[in-house]
């Protein structure tokens, strides 16, 4: 394991105190491993968070129009309840708190509980579960789809309705929006490692990718020979179109990093992506390419589209200034 | 007259469980790295180090406290999956036995049984599911049965082990149905479940822990 750390137990402590001295504006309370806005705002708080692992998810999306606070568990592993309950009492200004939650059982158990205990103290708390990866078939019966990149739109919706002074049950309608026209699709050709466990997850030779694969390194639909850029573009888009229909509509596109993959690469699978998109006559409105939700170091990256209307091109158009994502 | 386990006695006995999650550290995390993403084993290390870092404290509190604040400091340090289950399980263990300075053999059944219900009801899950579930059930089974069947204390100690450490072998056999192993294409089918073999670990070592007693 090659890796800029000092012990392993510490790796997100020390992130989240960097993060802090590089973004003064943001506050880091040691302990709860909460980022949140060091002013709170007389608005419906937004808050999210998940296991450490995908910077700059969820931290770097704290900031003026996207979320008021993110709490960290260990490395892909979700925060506990006392955590998540000091952010909700930390940036609730009594107009609510809306929770977002990638949907993995450790989340939903932990965002849960809080939530409960929250409502026990008379905090008004509601929930949107993401769960944008095409890879899982959606089940009610099993935890179901993941939440993996497309969360980032949601975070973006959230926070600008919030930011424009809509209530509890207007944030969490619009969130539930983009859920709903969300989805996403992943592949990964190296695997990560966990500074804990300080060997690979999994193997992959050096001539196989893993369609599917999730951002916690599960697996996915199906081992390949390495793609181009374009054939990668065809299978994740078709894999997506297969699930949810988006010709004809006008969509926001993120090309995602899974953190070990240069942005070189992510431009040519976002030309190709671009590319397919206008023959099978999709519009784009707006692109994001970078590393917004990350497995670590694992090579790879996704692909999410968002279908908008006007309400979610207005959201996602709304000025927003965090260390991840800023939109003027 | 039989045995009474004290708040030191478990206090003891976290200090041994946490020995034999700690040896098989490397083992834990290749199961878990077969079906999941490998941070089981780090991450319930984690708590128990940090019980056992409070173990003096611990020791020194009638057992329904010390139950409460080893759910909280599970549910805290090892957060997660396994934080929230383990804590939900201590705090409603420390709820069943509400009051009590030590547990005497129907107290321990009553805990297990209260940790059962709290882990199933938390994580939405029953045996089968290819969770720590299925060591735990089958050991609170026959711990019933062998209180019921008359059997002596040490003999319980014997099946209920036995009961926890199949539980987790059966689990080889499981399709899981929560959790990361799911997404998995066989659902982990052929691989042992971490979490239920790190759950026989501990219910072995209470039982070898209560064995001692008893035997002293």
């Amino acid at each position: 394991m090659k890796k800029i750390i000092n012990k392993p137990m510490d790796v997100v402590g020390e992130a989240l105190c960097g993060m802090e001295l590089a973004h003064p504006e943001l506050l880091y309370t040691p302990g709860y491993e909460v980022i949140s806005r060091k002013e709170k705002a007389d608005k419906v708080a937004v808050i999210s968070g998940g296991g450490a692992g995908h910077e700059p998810a969820h931290a770097g999306y704290v900031g003026k129009g996207m979320l008021d606070a993110a709490v960290s568990g260990n490395v892909f592993s979700s925060p506990s309840p006392d955590r998540i309950g000091d952010a909700i009492n930390r940036m609730n200004s009594g107009k609510g708190v809306l929770l977002i939650i990638k949907n993995y059982s450790g989340d939903i158990m932990n965002f849960g509980l809080a939530s409960d205990l929250a409502e026990a103290e008379d905090i008004q708390v509601e929930s949107v579960v993401v769960k944008d990866d095409v890879a899982v078939p959606d089940s009610t019966y099993s935890t179901g789809r993941r939440g993996i990149a497309g969360t980032v739109f949601v975070h973006k919706i959230a926070g600008a309705k919030a930011e424009l002074g809509g209530n509890l049950k207007e944030v969490k309608a619009a969130a539930e929006k983009a859920v709903a026209n969300i989805r996403s699709m992943g592949m990964a050709m190296s695997p990560c490692v966990l500074p804990a466990v300080g060997k690979p997850g999994f193997v992959l030779e050096d001539n196989e990718v893993e369609i599917g694969m999730g951002i916690h390194g599960e697996p996915g639909v199906e081992r390949t020979q390495v793609k181009t850029a374009k054939e990668t573009a065809e299978i994740l888009l078709e894999k997506i179109l297969e699930d949810y229909d988006y010709t004809g509509s006008e969509v926001a596109v993120l090309v995602n990093g899974l953190g070990g993959t240069p942005l070189m690469e992510l431009y040519i699978l976002n030309m190709e992506v671009q590319k397919l998109l206008e023959e099978k006559n999709i519009r784009t409105y707006k692109t994001l390419v970078g590393n917004y939700m990350t497995a670590l170091d694992m090579t790879g990256c996704s692909l999410t589209l968002m279908k908008l209307d006007d309400e979610l091109k207005e959201l996602l158009d709304a000025p927003c200034d965090t260390p991840a994502l800023k939109i003027r | 007259m039989g045995f009474e386990l004290t708040g030191k006695d478990y206090a003891d006995y976290i200090k041994k469980a946490y020995e034999l999650i700690h040896e098989n550290g490397d083992y834990v995390t290749e199961l878990d790295l077969a079906t999941g993403d490998g941070d089981h084993w780090s991450n319930i290390n984690m708590g128990f180090e940090k019980l056992v870092e409070k173990s003096e404290e611990l020791g020194q509190l009638p057992i329904s406290e010390e139950f409460k604040e080893i759910g909280k400091t599970m549910m805290a340090v090892i957060g997660g999956s396994s934080g929230v289950l383990y804590g939900s399980a201590y705090l409603a263990a420390a709820k069943a036995v509400k009051g009590r300075e030590t547990l005497d053999c129907q107290g321990v059944c009553d805990s297990l049984e209260a940790m059962l219900e709290a882990i199933m009801s938390r994580g939405q899950a029953k045996e089968g599911f290819k969770t720590m579930i299925d060591s735990l059930a089958p050991a609170v089974v026959a711990y019933k049965k062998g209180i019921s069947d008359g059997i002596s204390e040490l003999e319980i100690c014997e099946v209920v082990k036995q009961a926890a450490a199949d539980g987790a072998e059966n689990t080889k056999n499981m399709e899981a149905v929560k959790g990361r192993a799911t997404y998995q294409a066989n659902k982990g089918l052929g691989h042992l479940d971490p979490g239920a073999v790190t759950m026989s670990y501990q219910i072995g070592t209470l039982m070898n822990c209560i064995k001692e007693k008893i035997n002293f």
